[in-house]
């Protein structure tokens, strides 16, 4: 029989679960608000973020609590500390969502811009990284993990590549520098995202190896 | 954590008649250090610390294979005399059991079976012993009254006072703390961290998380077997053995 304790715990991962989920919802509706000017969706993303908000705290109690009373060890112990880790990533992932939306929001109001492929990409590698990443803490498989750190850089050279390009185009049209900026700041948003899922699968690895692979300095 | 190794179990097995106790467990306990024994009971780890000292001797169907070395010395040798090697390891048991006599008489009583005479040399070291079991301060008016006056938590530390006054160099502590209340358990660990600065030990104790508040290096024993030894952060954080992550998560059995 399971005992409470570990019940609790799959009650803290279920949350987690939650959460991903629902935040990965988020970044997927405000991607498309943003490349096809859809303000339905953006008022979506705004509206669902206090939700994510409410349930990072929950996990933050929960994890408290276990902690508190049950002063639990090894893998145990990684699990809580991941999850609290973890938790806090992904609010900031649905906030980056928020921001996107917001963006999506004004960019609509507005003519659009010339379509932008890397911007395109950007967003399936950020996308694509979440989910993976979200296996990835099922499973707790830390190959799968790995993977998405590698993918980071592709998400950095995307965002660098939306920057260059929107620079360009402002020279030349200054009036769609407001719009152009908007736009490298949504791009901005998805490279943090990025960032942020990278993180997240750290705090997997943490939690299935018990090392600590963040700023490289693994051990 | 490099130091010196003090004491050493090499290939030892222990037989109570017919059942094998204790299967082939070589481990080495560094000087100054503090190493706990964990497992569920009947894992052998506290037939494993009385073999530390000879204690299983008492019992008479048992029998011991491999060595205990102390200094590089087999202490299973024949020629080794069980009475001085008592008193290079010394022992705390579970359960506080002071002598009904004297606080002063407890502590004094290893030295007095030993042969010392020297009245200001035994009152010397009955305060020192009990001053190295942060004892001193709360006994010094009273030390001819009885020892069962004490409380629970006081009497066990006059039983490490009464151990440390003939100076050993290793101390075994069979589950010290279990029959105290939350602060006096807390005196003990906090003892122990004091003395490893002078001694060597070895502790069992059912109490994971006083294990891991006080060793340096952790044990866990499963069905007579040493399954694996390690410096405890590593036990308690990322042990290498699944049977080892079972046992101290709960998930055992």
């Amino acid at each position: 029989m399971e005992s409470r304790f570990h019940q609790e715990l799959e009650e803290l991962r279920i949350m987690i679960l939650k959460m991903a989920t629902l935040t990965e919802k988020a970044l997927q509706k405000s991607l498309q608000a943003l490349l096809n000017r859809n303000t339905q969706l953006a008022d979506e993303v705004l509206e669902g973020d206090q939700e994510i908000n409410l349930l990072e705290v929950a996990v933050d109690r929960q994890s408290l609590r276990l902690l508190a009373l049950d002063q639990p060890m090894a893998r145990d112990l990684r699990f809580i500390v991941g999850c609290m880790r973890i938790a806090v990533d992904l609010e900031r992932i649905a906030d980056q969502a928020v921001n996107i939306a917001e963006r999506a929001q004004f960019l609509s109001s507005r003519p659009p811009l010339p379509v932008n492929p890397a911007m395109e990409q950007l967003g399936e590698v950020a996308l694509d990284m979440f989910r993976t990443v979200l296996q990835a803490f099922v499973n707790e498989d830390s190959d799968q993990a790995r993977e998405v750190c590698q993918m980071d850089d592709t998400a950095d050279e995307l965002n660098v590549r939306v920057l260059k390009d929107l620079l360009e185009y402002m020279v030349k049209e200054v009036p769609a520098v407001e719009r152009s900026v908007q736009t490298i700041i949504a791009a901005r948003c998805l490279e943090r995202v990025a960032d942020q899922t990278t993180n997240i699968a750290e705090s997997v690895i943490f939690i299935s190896k018990g090392v600590n692979i963040k700023h490289h300095c693994e051990q | 954590m490099n130091s010196v190794v003090k004491m050493a179990a090499k290939h030892l097995n222990f037989y109570y008649g017919d059942f094998h106790a204790l299967k082939d467990v070589t481990i080495d306990f560094n000087q100054n250090r503090v190493t706990a024994l964990i497992g569920p009971s009947g894992c052998g780890k506290s037939t494993f610390l009385r073999c530390l000292n000879r204690m299983n001797d008492l019992i008479p169907t048992s029998r011991v294979e491999g060595e205990i070395i102390l200094d590089g010395e087999d202490l299973n040798d024949p020629k080794v005399d069980v009475v001085s090697l008592r008193r290079r390891v010394g022992m705390v048991f579970q359960k506080p059991n002071p002598f009904p006599k004297s606080i002063f008489e407890n502590v004094a009583y290893g030295l007095r079976v030993n042969g010392v005479k020297d009245r200001e040399f035994v009152a010397s070291r009955v305060e020192e012993s009990l001053r190295r079991a942060a004892l001193w301060d709360e006994v010094n008016d009273r030390l001819h009254r009885s020892a069962l006056s004490l409380s629970g938590g006081q009497q066990q530390r006059l039983c490490i006072a009464r151990a440390l006054a003939v100076e050993p160099e290793v101390l075994l502590m069979d589950e010290p703390a279990s029959a105290l209340d939350p602060i006096a358990s807390q005196k003990i660990e906090e003892l122990i961290a004091m003395l490893k600065a002078n001694y060597t030990i070895v502790i069992v104790t059912h109490n994971m998380q006083q294990a891991a508040r006080v060793s340096d290096y952790t044990a866990f024993f499963y069905m007579g077997k040493l399954i694996e030894v390690d410096v405890t952060e590593t036990i308690f954080t990322k042990p290498q053995l699944r049977q080892t992550e079972d046992y101290i998560t709960g998930r055992f059995g």
